[in-house]
Protein backbone atom coordinates (compact mmCIF):
# COMPACT_ATOMS: atom_id res chain seq x y z
CA UNK A 1 0.00 0.00 0.00
CA UNK A 2 1.36 3.61 -1.58
CA UNK A 3 -0.50 5.12 2.10
CA UNK A 4 1.53 5.75 4.27
CA UNK A 5 -0.75 5.06 7.60
CA UNK A 6 0.75 7.46 10.24
CA UNK A 7 -1.87 6.17 12.65
CA UNK A 8 -0.44 2.45 12.74
CA UNK A 9 1.68 2.74 15.66
CA UNK A 10 -1.66 3.42 18.10
CA UNK A 11 -5.17 2.08 16.59
CA UNK A 12 -7.35 4.51 16.94
CA UNK A 13 -10.81 3.17 17.85
CA UNK A 14 -12.29 3.61 14.26
CA UNK A 15 -9.59 1.24 12.99
CA UNK A 16 -10.71 -1.53 15.52
CA UNK A 17 -14.24 -0.71 14.27
CA UNK A 18 -13.39 -1.37 10.72
CA UNK A 19 -11.49 -4.48 11.77
CA UNK A 20 -14.33 -5.93 13.27
CA UNK A 21 -17.07 -5.06 10.61
CA UNK A 22 -14.34 -6.47 7.65
CA UNK A 23 -14.50 -10.06 9.91
CA UNK A 24 -18.44 -9.84 10.37
CA UNK A 25 -19.10 -9.44 6.86
CA UNK A 26 -16.58 -12.15 6.51
CA UNK A 27 -18.69 -14.51 8.31
CA UNK A 28 -22.01 -13.21 6.46
CA UNK A 29 -20.17 -13.89 3.27
CA UNK A 30 -18.65 -17.56 4.42
CA UNK A 31 -21.87 -18.69 6.61
CA UNK A 32 -24.55 -19.60 3.66
CA UNK A 33 -21.85 -21.83 2.61
CA UNK A 34 -20.61 -23.34 5.48
CA UNK A 35 -23.69 -23.73 6.72
CA UNK A 36 -24.85 -26.00 3.72
CA UNK A 37 -21.21 -28.26 4.36
CA UNK A 38 -22.45 -28.81 8.24
CA UNK A 39 -26.37 -29.35 7.16
CA UNK A 40 -25.26 -32.50 4.62
CA UNK A 41 -23.10 -33.84 7.22
CA UNK A 42 -26.94 -33.81 9.63
CA UNK A 43 -28.67 -37.14 9.99
CA UNK A 44 -32.54 -35.75 10.20
CA UNK A 45 -34.08 -34.67 7.37
CA UNK A 46 -35.12 -31.03 8.16
CA UNK A 47 -33.10 -28.08 8.89
CA UNK A 48 -31.98 -28.10 13.08
CA UNK A 49 -29.10 -26.64 14.15
CA UNK A 50 -26.75 -27.55 15.56
CA UNK A 51 -27.27 -31.25 14.10
CA UNK A 52 -28.34 -33.85 17.20
CA UNK A 53 -26.20 -36.69 14.75
CA UNK A 54 -23.72 -36.33 12.22
CA UNK A 55 -23.91 -39.39 9.52
CA UNK A 56 -23.31 -39.43 5.74
CA UNK A 57 -26.78 -41.00 5.07
CA UNK A 58 -27.50 -38.08 2.12
CA UNK A 59 -23.92 -38.53 0.29
CA UNK A 60 -25.25 -42.20 0.11
CA UNK A 61 -28.42 -40.90 -1.18
CA UNK A 62 -26.98 -38.44 -3.41
CA UNK A 63 -25.00 -41.12 -5.03
CA UNK A 64 -28.24 -43.22 -5.66
CA UNK A 65 -29.59 -41.06 -7.90
CA UNK A 66 -28.91 -41.35 -11.20
CA UNK A 67 -31.16 -37.59 -12.18
CA UNK A 68 -28.37 -35.85 -10.65
CA UNK A 69 -25.64 -37.61 -12.09
CA UNK A 70 -27.22 -37.08 -15.30
CA UNK A 71 -27.64 -33.51 -14.99
CA UNK A 72 -24.36 -33.07 -14.04
CA UNK A 73 -23.00 -34.68 -16.97
CA UNK A 74 -24.88 -32.64 -19.05
CA UNK A 75 -24.11 -29.02 -17.82
CA UNK A 76 -20.45 -30.13 -17.80
CA UNK A 77 -21.10 -31.01 -21.73
CA UNK A 78 -23.15 -27.83 -21.98
CA UNK A 79 -20.62 -25.35 -19.94
CA UNK A 80 -17.42 -26.65 -21.85
CA UNK A 81 -19.00 -26.53 -25.37
CA UNK A 82 -20.82 -23.22 -25.01
CA UNK A 83 -17.58 -21.73 -23.74
CA UNK A 84 -15.56 -23.10 -26.07
CA UNK A 85 -17.91 -21.31 -28.59
CA UNK A 86 -18.05 -18.12 -26.54
CA UNK A 87 -14.47 -17.62 -26.50
CA UNK A 88 -13.54 -18.33 -30.25
CA UNK A 89 -16.31 -15.79 -31.29
CA UNK A 90 -14.82 -13.36 -28.54
CA UNK A 91 -11.42 -13.18 -29.49
CA UNK A 92 -12.14 -12.91 -33.01
CA UNK A 93 -14.77 -9.82 -32.14
CA UNK A 94 -12.05 -8.50 -30.25
CA UNK A 95 -9.11 -9.06 -32.40
CA UNK A 96 -10.87 -7.67 -35.62
CA UNK A 97 -12.42 -4.34 -33.50
CA UNK A 98 -8.73 -3.87 -32.94
CA UNK A 99 -7.01 -5.48 -36.18
CA UNK A 100 -9.29 -3.90 -38.90
CA UNK A 101 -10.21 -0.26 -37.29
CA UNK A 102 -14.26 -1.26 -38.44
CA UNK A 103 -16.00 2.15 -38.97
CA UNK A 104 -17.94 3.46 -35.84
CA UNK A 105 -15.83 0.57 -33.21
CA UNK A 106 -17.47 2.59 -30.62
CA UNK A 107 -21.01 1.39 -31.84
CA UNK A 108 -20.27 -2.18 -32.67
CA UNK A 109 -18.69 -1.97 -28.69
CA UNK A 110 -21.96 -0.35 -27.93
CA UNK A 111 -24.13 -2.86 -28.93
CA UNK A 112 -21.87 -5.86 -27.79
CA UNK A 113 -22.35 -4.28 -24.47
CA UNK A 114 -25.76 -3.10 -24.39
CA UNK A 115 -27.17 -6.64 -23.62
CA UNK A 116 -25.90 -6.19 -19.78
CA UNK A 117 -29.29 -4.23 -19.35
CA UNK A 118 -30.82 -7.42 -20.72
CA UNK A 119 -32.69 -9.22 -17.31
CA UNK A 120 -31.89 -12.85 -17.86
CA UNK A 121 -35.32 -14.32 -17.50
CA UNK A 122 -36.36 -12.11 -20.30
CA UNK A 123 -34.17 -13.11 -22.20
CA UNK A 124 -34.79 -16.47 -21.17
CA UNK A 125 -38.49 -16.29 -22.05
CA UNK A 126 -37.73 -14.21 -25.09
CA UNK A 127 -35.57 -17.30 -26.40
CA UNK A 128 -38.27 -20.01 -25.57
CA UNK A 129 -40.79 -17.98 -27.51
CA UNK A 130 -38.40 -17.74 -30.84
CA UNK A 131 -37.33 -21.57 -30.84
CA UNK A 132 -40.70 -22.73 -30.38
CA UNK A 133 -42.06 -19.79 -33.04
CA UNK A 134 -39.00 -21.05 -35.40
CA UNK A 135 -39.86 -24.92 -34.30
CA UNK A 136 -36.09 -24.98 -32.98
CA UNK A 137 -37.12 -25.97 -29.17
CA UNK A 138 -36.33 -29.57 -29.12
CA UNK A 139 -33.10 -29.04 -30.69
CA UNK A 140 -29.82 -29.34 -28.32
CA UNK A 141 -28.57 -26.49 -30.05
CA UNK A 142 -31.37 -24.35 -28.71
CA UNK A 143 -29.66 -24.50 -25.73
CA UNK A 144 -25.93 -24.00 -26.61
CA UNK A 145 -27.48 -21.11 -28.32
CA UNK A 146 -29.07 -19.74 -25.34
CA UNK A 147 -25.59 -20.31 -23.20
CA UNK A 148 -23.32 -18.15 -25.40
CA UNK A 149 -25.52 -15.72 -25.71
CA UNK A 150 -25.51 -15.22 -21.77
CA UNK A 151 -21.62 -15.83 -21.83
CA UNK A 152 -21.30 -13.40 -24.19
CA UNK A 153 -23.78 -11.08 -21.88
CA UNK A 154 -21.69 -11.67 -19.17
CA UNK A 155 -19.03 -11.49 -19.83
CA UNK A 156 -18.89 -8.57 -22.93
CA UNK A 157 -17.95 -6.01 -19.84
CA UNK A 158 -14.70 -8.31 -18.90
CA UNK A 159 -13.42 -9.09 -21.99
CA UNK A 160 -10.82 -6.15 -22.33
CA UNK A 161 -8.11 -7.76 -24.55
CA UNK A 162 -4.51 -5.67 -24.76
CA UNK A 163 -3.81 -5.94 -28.09
CA UNK A 164 -0.72 -3.37 -28.62
CA UNK A 165 1.79 -5.34 -28.66
CA UNK A 166 0.51 -7.31 -31.84
CA UNK A 167 1.23 -4.31 -33.87
CA UNK A 168 4.37 -3.84 -33.12
CA UNK A 169 4.68 -7.74 -34.32
CA UNK A 170 3.12 -7.21 -37.55
CA UNK A 171 5.34 -3.87 -38.15
CA UNK A 172 8.43 -6.09 -37.25
CA UNK A 173 7.42 -8.34 -40.62
CA UNK A 174 5.90 -11.06 -38.86
CA UNK A 175 2.93 -12.93 -40.22
CA UNK A 176 -0.52 -12.90 -39.27
CA UNK A 177 -0.80 -16.13 -38.08
CA UNK A 178 2.52 -16.23 -36.39
CA UNK A 179 1.72 -13.04 -34.54
CA UNK A 180 -1.52 -14.19 -33.41
CA UNK A 181 0.46 -17.84 -31.78
CA UNK A 182 3.74 -15.91 -30.80
CA UNK A 183 2.94 -12.84 -29.77
CA UNK A 184 -1.29 -12.67 -29.26
CA UNK A 185 -1.72 -15.83 -27.22
CA UNK A 186 0.80 -15.51 -25.24
CA UNK A 187 -0.39 -11.56 -23.47
CA UNK A 188 -4.08 -12.46 -24.12
CA UNK A 189 -3.19 -16.26 -22.32
CA UNK A 190 -4.76 -14.63 -18.64
CA UNK A 191 -7.37 -12.39 -19.93
CA UNK A 192 -8.82 -15.59 -21.96
CA UNK A 193 -8.18 -18.22 -18.80
CA UNK A 194 -10.04 -16.22 -16.52
CA UNK A 195 -12.70 -15.26 -19.24
CA UNK A 196 -13.04 -19.55 -19.59
CA UNK A 197 -13.76 -19.93 -16.03
CA UNK A 198 -16.08 -17.19 -15.91
CA UNK A 199 -17.63 -18.43 -19.09
CA UNK A 200 -17.98 -21.87 -17.53
CA UNK A 201 -19.27 -20.78 -14.08
CA UNK A 202 -21.89 -18.66 -16.40
CA UNK A 203 -23.27 -21.28 -18.28
CA UNK A 204 -22.88 -23.96 -14.87
CA UNK A 205 -25.24 -21.56 -12.70
CA UNK A 206 -27.95 -20.70 -15.37
CA UNK A 207 -31.67 -21.33 -14.32
CA UNK A 208 -33.74 -18.49 -15.52
CA UNK A 209 -32.68 -18.72 -19.13
CA UNK A 210 -32.63 -22.64 -19.21
CA UNK A 211 -35.51 -23.16 -17.23
CA UNK A 212 -37.58 -23.61 -19.98
CA UNK A 213 -35.97 -25.23 -22.67
CA UNK A 214 -34.99 -28.28 -20.55
CA UNK A 215 -37.56 -31.26 -20.39
CA UNK A 216 -38.33 -33.55 -17.59
CA UNK A 217 -35.24 -36.14 -17.64
CA UNK A 218 -33.16 -33.95 -19.68
CA UNK A 219 -32.79 -31.05 -16.66
CA UNK A 220 -29.35 -29.55 -16.40
CA UNK A 221 -27.73 -29.55 -13.03
CA UNK A 222 -29.24 -26.34 -11.76
CA UNK A 223 -32.31 -26.68 -13.16
CA UNK A 224 -32.64 -29.64 -11.28
CA UNK A 225 -31.97 -28.58 -8.26
CA UNK A 226 -34.25 -25.70 -8.14
CA UNK A 227 -36.98 -28.21 -8.93
CA UNK A 228 -35.88 -30.77 -6.63
CA UNK A 229 -35.85 -27.97 -3.67
CA UNK A 230 -39.26 -26.80 -4.94
CA UNK A 231 -40.60 -29.96 -3.65
CA UNK A 232 -38.44 -31.45 -1.00
CA UNK A 233 -35.95 -29.37 1.49
CA UNK A 234 -33.82 -33.02 2.81
CA UNK A 235 -29.84 -32.02 2.81
CA UNK A 236 -29.58 -34.38 -0.56
CA UNK A 237 -28.92 -31.08 -1.68
CA UNK A 238 -26.58 -30.09 0.89
CA UNK A 239 -24.59 -33.00 0.06
CA UNK A 240 -24.58 -31.92 -3.85
CA UNK A 241 -24.13 -28.56 -2.51
CA UNK A 242 -20.82 -29.24 -0.41
CA UNK A 243 -19.09 -30.95 -3.85
CA UNK A 244 -20.43 -27.97 -5.76
CA UNK A 245 -18.33 -25.76 -3.20
CA UNK A 246 -15.21 -27.87 -3.31
CA UNK A 247 -15.18 -27.40 -7.18
CA UNK A 248 -15.68 -24.03 -6.04
CA UNK A 249 -12.29 -23.87 -3.99
CA UNK A 250 -10.32 -25.99 -6.68
CA UNK A 251 -11.29 -23.12 -8.65
CA UNK A 252 -10.04 -20.43 -6.49
CA UNK A 253 -7.17 -22.26 -6.37
CA UNK A 254 -6.80 -22.68 -9.77
CA UNK A 255 -7.44 -18.72 -10.68
CA UNK A 256 -5.19 -18.26 -7.77
CA UNK A 257 -2.08 -20.44 -9.51
CA UNK A 258 -3.05 -17.98 -12.47
CA UNK A 259 -2.25 -15.27 -11.13
CA UNK A 260 0.82 -16.22 -8.79
CA UNK A 261 3.25 -13.40 -8.93
CA UNK A 262 0.54 -10.92 -11.63
CA UNK A 263 -1.60 -8.07 -10.49
CA UNK A 264 -5.40 -9.19 -9.65
CA UNK A 265 -7.48 -7.99 -12.65
CA UNK A 266 -9.76 -6.57 -10.72
CA UNK A 267 -7.17 -4.57 -8.46
CA UNK A 268 -6.51 -1.69 -10.07
CA UNK A 269 -3.54 0.11 -11.28
CA UNK A 270 -2.26 2.93 -8.41
CA UNK A 271 -1.83 6.44 -9.50
CA UNK A 272 1.81 7.39 -10.43
CA UNK A 273 1.72 4.13 -12.07
CA UNK A 274 1.91 3.18 -15.63
CA UNK A 275 -1.34 3.60 -16.85
CA UNK A 276 -2.13 1.87 -20.02
CA UNK B 1 -24.10 -10.65 -32.32
CA UNK B 2 -26.80 -7.66 -32.11
CA UNK B 3 -29.06 -9.68 -34.49
CA UNK B 4 -28.56 -12.68 -32.08
CA UNK B 5 -30.25 -11.02 -29.30
CA UNK B 6 -32.48 -8.80 -31.40
CA UNK B 7 -34.54 -11.39 -33.34
CA UNK B 8 -35.93 -13.54 -29.76
CA UNK B 9 -36.76 -10.02 -28.43
CA UNK B 10 -38.76 -8.77 -31.68
CA UNK B 11 -40.83 -12.03 -31.19
CA UNK B 12 -41.04 -11.22 -27.59
CA UNK B 13 -42.70 -7.71 -28.70
CA UNK B 14 -44.61 -9.87 -31.17
CA UNK B 15 -46.10 -11.94 -28.63
CA UNK B 16 -47.38 -8.96 -26.62
CA UNK B 17 -50.22 -7.99 -28.83
CA UNK B 18 -51.37 -11.28 -29.13
CA UNK B 19 -54.58 -12.10 -27.52
CA UNK B 20 -55.40 -14.98 -24.79
CA UNK B 21 -58.20 -16.15 -24.72
CA UNK B 22 -60.15 -19.73 -22.76
CA UNK B 23 -56.60 -20.51 -22.51
CA UNK B 24 -55.24 -20.15 -25.54
CA UNK B 25 -53.44 -17.90 -27.51
CA UNK B 26 -55.03 -16.13 -30.34
CA UNK B 27 -53.02 -14.21 -33.15
CA UNK B 28 -55.27 -11.11 -33.09
CA UNK B 29 -53.22 -7.80 -32.81
CA UNK B 30 -54.85 -6.33 -29.47
CA UNK B 31 -53.47 -3.84 -26.88
CA UNK B 32 -55.10 -4.95 -23.99
CA UNK B 33 -52.60 -6.80 -22.55
CA UNK B 34 -51.03 -3.18 -22.06
CA UNK B 35 -54.05 -1.46 -20.55
CA UNK B 36 -54.66 -3.92 -18.30
CA UNK B 37 -51.08 -4.43 -17.33
CA UNK B 38 -51.10 -0.47 -16.74
CA UNK B 39 -54.42 0.52 -15.04
CA UNK B 40 -55.34 -2.93 -13.24
CA UNK B 41 -53.93 -2.23 -9.49
CA UNK B 42 -52.74 -5.74 -9.18
CA UNK B 43 -49.62 -5.21 -11.76
CA UNK B 44 -48.96 -1.64 -10.21
CA UNK B 45 -48.52 -3.95 -6.95
CA UNK B 46 -46.12 -5.97 -8.60
CA UNK B 47 -44.00 -3.09 -10.10
CA UNK B 48 -44.09 -1.38 -6.72
CA UNK B 49 -42.61 -4.83 -4.98
CA UNK B 50 -39.97 -5.17 -7.00
CA UNK B 51 -38.59 -1.36 -7.19
CA UNK B 52 -38.72 -1.81 -3.67
CA UNK B 53 -36.85 -4.87 -3.00
CA UNK B 54 -34.47 -3.84 -5.58
CA UNK B 55 -34.18 -0.46 -3.65
CA UNK B 56 -34.07 -1.88 0.12
CA UNK B 57 -31.10 -4.36 -1.62
CA UNK B 58 -29.16 -1.96 -3.36
CA UNK B 59 -29.05 0.18 0.01
CA UNK B 60 -28.14 -2.32 2.03
CA UNK B 61 -25.69 -3.87 -0.52
CA UNK B 62 -24.20 0.12 -0.45
CA UNK B 63 -24.06 -0.11 3.57
CA UNK B 64 -22.34 -3.49 3.91
CA UNK B 65 -20.48 -2.64 0.73
CA UNK B 66 -18.70 0.33 1.24
CA UNK B 67 -17.23 -0.26 4.80
CA UNK B 68 -15.81 -3.48 3.52
CA UNK B 69 -14.36 -1.84 -0.03
CA UNK B 70 -12.61 0.57 2.66
CA UNK B 71 -11.27 -2.11 4.90
CA UNK B 72 -9.92 -3.61 1.53
CA UNK B 73 -8.36 -0.70 0.42
CA UNK B 74 -6.83 0.76 4.53
CA UNK B 75 -5.32 -3.38 4.57
CA UNK B 76 -1.44 -2.26 4.69
CA UNK B 77 -0.50 -5.96 4.14
CA UNK B 78 -0.79 -7.31 0.31
CA UNK B 79 -1.36 -10.80 1.86
CA UNK B 80 -4.10 -10.21 4.08
CA UNK B 81 -5.43 -7.92 1.33
CA UNK B 82 -5.37 -10.42 -1.65
CA UNK B 83 -7.08 -13.14 0.68
CA UNK B 84 -9.73 -10.76 1.74
CA UNK B 85 -10.09 -9.94 -2.13
CA UNK B 86 -10.93 -13.42 -3.28
CA UNK B 87 -12.64 -14.26 -0.12
CA UNK B 88 -15.25 -11.61 -1.10
CA UNK B 89 -15.15 -12.42 -4.92
CA UNK B 90 -15.18 -16.11 -3.93
CA UNK B 91 -18.90 -16.63 -3.40
CA UNK B 92 -19.41 -15.86 -7.05
CA UNK B 93 -18.12 -19.31 -8.18
CA UNK B 94 -20.96 -20.96 -6.28
CA UNK B 95 -23.95 -21.47 -7.83
CA UNK B 96 -26.84 -18.84 -6.92
CA UNK B 97 -29.33 -22.16 -5.96
CA UNK B 98 -26.93 -23.08 -3.67
CA UNK B 99 -26.12 -20.15 -2.20
CA UNK B 100 -30.04 -19.62 -1.71
CA UNK B 101 -29.92 -22.50 -0.22
CA UNK B 102 -27.55 -22.35 2.13
CA UNK B 103 -29.73 -19.01 2.98
CA UNK B 104 -32.71 -20.85 3.64
CA UNK B 105 -30.66 -23.89 5.71
CA UNK B 106 -28.87 -20.45 7.36
CA UNK B 107 -32.22 -18.32 8.51
CA UNK B 108 -35.25 -21.17 9.05
CA UNK B 109 -36.78 -21.30 12.37
CA UNK B 110 -34.21 -24.35 13.65
CA UNK B 111 -31.25 -22.75 12.07
CA UNK B 112 -28.27 -21.36 13.72
CA UNK B 113 -29.61 -17.40 13.17
CA UNK B 114 -32.52 -18.22 15.24
CA UNK B 115 -30.66 -21.03 17.76
CA UNK B 116 -27.98 -17.86 18.20
CA UNK B 117 -30.74 -15.37 18.93
CA UNK B 118 -32.54 -17.72 21.50
CA UNK B 119 -29.62 -18.75 23.00
CA UNK B 120 -28.84 -15.22 23.63
CA UNK B 121 -32.10 -14.71 25.01
CA UNK B 122 -32.68 -11.74 22.33
CA UNK B 123 -35.59 -13.66 21.05
CA UNK B 124 -38.42 -15.53 23.45
CA UNK B 125 -39.76 -17.92 20.62
CA UNK B 126 -37.97 -18.37 16.99
CA UNK B 127 -38.18 -15.22 14.38
CA UNK B 128 -40.26 -15.73 10.73
CA UNK B 129 -36.64 -15.08 8.66
CA UNK B 130 -37.07 -16.60 5.90
CA UNK B 131 -39.70 -17.21 2.94
CA UNK B 132 -40.54 -13.77 2.98
CA UNK B 133 -39.29 -10.18 2.00
CA UNK B 134 -36.59 -10.47 5.03
CA UNK B 135 -34.89 -13.66 3.54
CA UNK B 136 -35.13 -12.51 -0.21
CA UNK B 137 -33.26 -9.25 0.48
CA UNK B 138 -30.49 -11.10 2.95
CA UNK B 139 -29.75 -13.70 0.51
CA UNK B 140 -30.05 -10.91 -2.78
CA UNK B 141 -27.50 -8.56 -0.36
CA UNK B 142 -25.04 -11.80 -0.10
CA UNK B 143 -25.23 -12.70 -3.79
CA UNK B 144 -24.84 -9.03 -5.05
CA UNK B 145 -21.74 -7.88 -2.42
CA UNK B 146 -19.03 -8.63 -4.67
CA UNK B 147 -20.13 -6.66 -7.37
CA UNK B 148 -20.66 -3.79 -5.08
CA UNK B 149 -17.38 -3.56 -3.19
CA UNK B 150 -15.17 -4.01 -6.05
CA UNK B 151 -16.46 -0.87 -7.93
CA UNK B 152 -15.86 1.20 -4.96
CA UNK B 153 -12.50 -0.37 -4.04
CA UNK B 154 -11.80 0.55 -7.69
CA UNK B 155 -12.65 3.85 -7.25
CA UNK B 156 -10.93 4.12 -3.62
CA UNK B 157 -7.47 3.25 -5.43
CA UNK B 158 -7.42 5.66 -8.11
CA UNK B 159 -7.88 8.57 -5.42
CA UNK B 160 -4.30 10.62 -5.02
CA UNK B 161 -2.96 9.75 -1.31
CA UNK B 162 -1.73 13.48 -1.59
CA UNK B 163 -4.76 14.87 -1.63
CA UNK B 164 -5.98 13.25 1.88
CA UNK B 165 -2.74 14.00 3.19
CA UNK B 166 -3.40 18.19 2.14
CA UNK B 167 -6.29 17.99 3.88
CA UNK B 168 -5.12 16.53 6.85
CA UNK B 169 -2.08 19.02 7.00
CA UNK B 170 -4.77 21.62 6.67
CA UNK B 171 -6.41 20.57 9.79
CA UNK B 172 -8.94 18.74 9.08
CA UNK B 173 -9.71 15.29 11.45
CA UNK B 174 -10.15 11.82 9.90
CA UNK B 175 -14.04 12.46 9.76
CA UNK B 176 -13.72 16.00 7.84
CA UNK B 177 -11.14 14.16 5.45
CA UNK B 178 -13.35 11.09 4.48
CA UNK B 179 -16.61 13.11 4.15
CA UNK B 180 -14.99 16.18 2.15
CA UNK B 181 -11.83 14.56 0.19
CA UNK B 182 -12.15 10.54 0.40
CA UNK B 183 -15.73 9.84 -0.08
CA UNK B 184 -16.98 12.21 -3.02
CA UNK B 185 -14.15 11.22 -4.74
CA UNK B 186 -15.44 7.79 -4.27
CA UNK B 187 -18.57 8.68 -5.45
CA UNK B 188 -18.44 7.01 -9.15
CA UNK B 189 -17.47 3.35 -7.79
CA UNK B 190 -20.42 3.71 -5.26
CA UNK B 191 -22.82 4.78 -8.43
CA UNK B 192 -21.35 1.91 -10.58
CA UNK B 193 -22.07 -0.60 -7.73
CA UNK B 194 -25.56 0.56 -7.52
CA UNK B 195 -26.28 0.39 -11.04
CA UNK B 196 -24.91 -3.17 -10.59
CA UNK B 197 -27.31 -4.51 -7.68
CA UNK B 198 -30.10 -2.74 -8.75
CA UNK B 199 -30.68 -4.03 -12.07
CA UNK B 200 -29.61 -7.19 -10.97
CA UNK B 201 -31.70 -6.79 -8.30
CA UNK B 202 -34.72 -5.95 -10.44
CA UNK B 203 -34.43 -9.04 -12.61
CA UNK B 204 -33.58 -11.77 -10.22
CA UNK B 205 -35.47 -14.69 -10.12
CA UNK B 206 -33.62 -17.44 -8.35
CA UNK B 207 -33.34 -16.14 -5.16
CA UNK B 208 -37.19 -14.84 -4.64
CA UNK B 209 -38.62 -17.93 -6.18
CA UNK B 210 -36.74 -19.63 -3.12
CA UNK B 211 -36.72 -17.69 -0.65
CA UNK B 212 -40.30 -15.27 -1.31
CA UNK B 213 -41.98 -18.27 -0.23
CA UNK B 214 -44.39 -17.07 -2.51
CA UNK B 215 -44.95 -13.71 -0.49
CA UNK B 216 -42.69 -12.05 -2.44
CA UNK B 217 -44.30 -11.83 -5.93
CA UNK B 218 -41.77 -9.63 -8.33
CA UNK B 219 -42.17 -9.05 -12.07
CA UNK B 220 -39.59 -11.86 -12.81
CA UNK B 221 -41.87 -14.61 -10.90
CA UNK B 222 -44.79 -13.30 -12.47
CA UNK B 223 -43.38 -13.25 -16.19
CA UNK B 224 -42.37 -16.83 -15.02
CA UNK B 225 -45.82 -17.93 -13.97
CA UNK B 226 -47.60 -16.49 -17.18
CA UNK B 227 -44.91 -18.22 -19.30
CA UNK B 228 -45.60 -21.57 -17.57
CA UNK B 229 -49.56 -20.44 -17.64
CA UNK B 230 -48.54 -20.65 -21.32
CA UNK B 231 -50.26 -16.98 -21.12
CA UNK B 232 -47.83 -15.97 -23.44
CA UNK B 233 -49.27 -12.25 -24.04
CA UNK B 234 -48.69 -11.40 -20.33
CA UNK B 235 -45.64 -12.67 -19.96
CA UNK B 236 -44.17 -10.61 -22.88
CA UNK B 237 -46.09 -7.50 -21.39
CA UNK B 238 -44.62 -8.22 -18.16
CA UNK B 239 -40.90 -8.94 -19.24
CA UNK B 240 -41.17 -5.49 -21.58
CA UNK B 241 -42.06 -3.47 -18.52
CA UNK B 242 -39.28 -5.52 -16.92
CA UNK B 243 -36.65 -4.30 -20.07
CA UNK B 244 -38.06 -0.77 -19.81
CA UNK B 245 -37.34 -0.35 -15.88
CA UNK B 246 -34.10 -1.64 -16.13
CA UNK B 247 -33.55 0.58 -19.58
CA UNK B 248 -34.53 3.84 -17.42
CA UNK B 249 -32.35 2.46 -14.49
CA UNK B 250 -29.36 2.27 -16.24
CA UNK B 251 -29.67 5.52 -18.12
CA UNK B 252 -30.56 7.01 -14.39
CA UNK B 253 -27.40 5.91 -13.13
CA UNK B 254 -25.36 6.55 -15.56
CA UNK B 255 -26.68 10.19 -15.48
CA UNK B 256 -25.39 10.36 -12.24
CA UNK B 257 -22.43 8.51 -13.11
CA UNK B 258 -21.12 11.33 -15.32
CA UNK B 259 -22.66 14.04 -12.62
CA UNK B 260 -20.86 12.13 -9.52
CA UNK B 261 -17.70 12.49 -12.05
CA UNK B 262 -17.43 15.64 -12.75
CA UNK B 263 -17.21 16.30 -9.05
Amino acid sequence: MAVVNRSREIPPLRYVALGVFTVAASLFIIAPLAVVVLNSFNNVAYNVFPPEELSTRWYVNLFSQDVFYAAAGRSIVLAALSTGIALVIGIMAAYALVRYKLPAPDLIKASLLSPIVLPKIVLGVALFMFFVRIRMLDNYSSLLVTHVLVIAMVSASLANFDWTLQEAAMDLGAGPIRTFIRVILPQISLSVGISAVFAFITSFDQVETTIFMVRTGSNTLPVEMFLYLQKWQDPTIAALSTLLILFAIALVMLISLMLRGRRLPFLPQRPGEDTQ
Amino acid sequence: MTYAFAAPLITFFEYSFYRFRRGRLEQVFTLDTYSRFLFDSYYHVVIYDTLRMATIVTLLSLAIGYPLAYALYRINRPAIQRWLALLIFSPILVSVVVRSYGWIVLLSDQGPVNWLLLRFGVLAEPATLVFNLFGVVISLTHVFLPFVVFPIFSSLTRLDPALKEAAEDLGANWWTTFRRVTFPLSLPGVVAGAQIAFTLALGAFVTPAMLGGGRVLVLPLQVYNATTDINWPVAAVGGMALLVISMVAVAAFNRLLKYSEAR
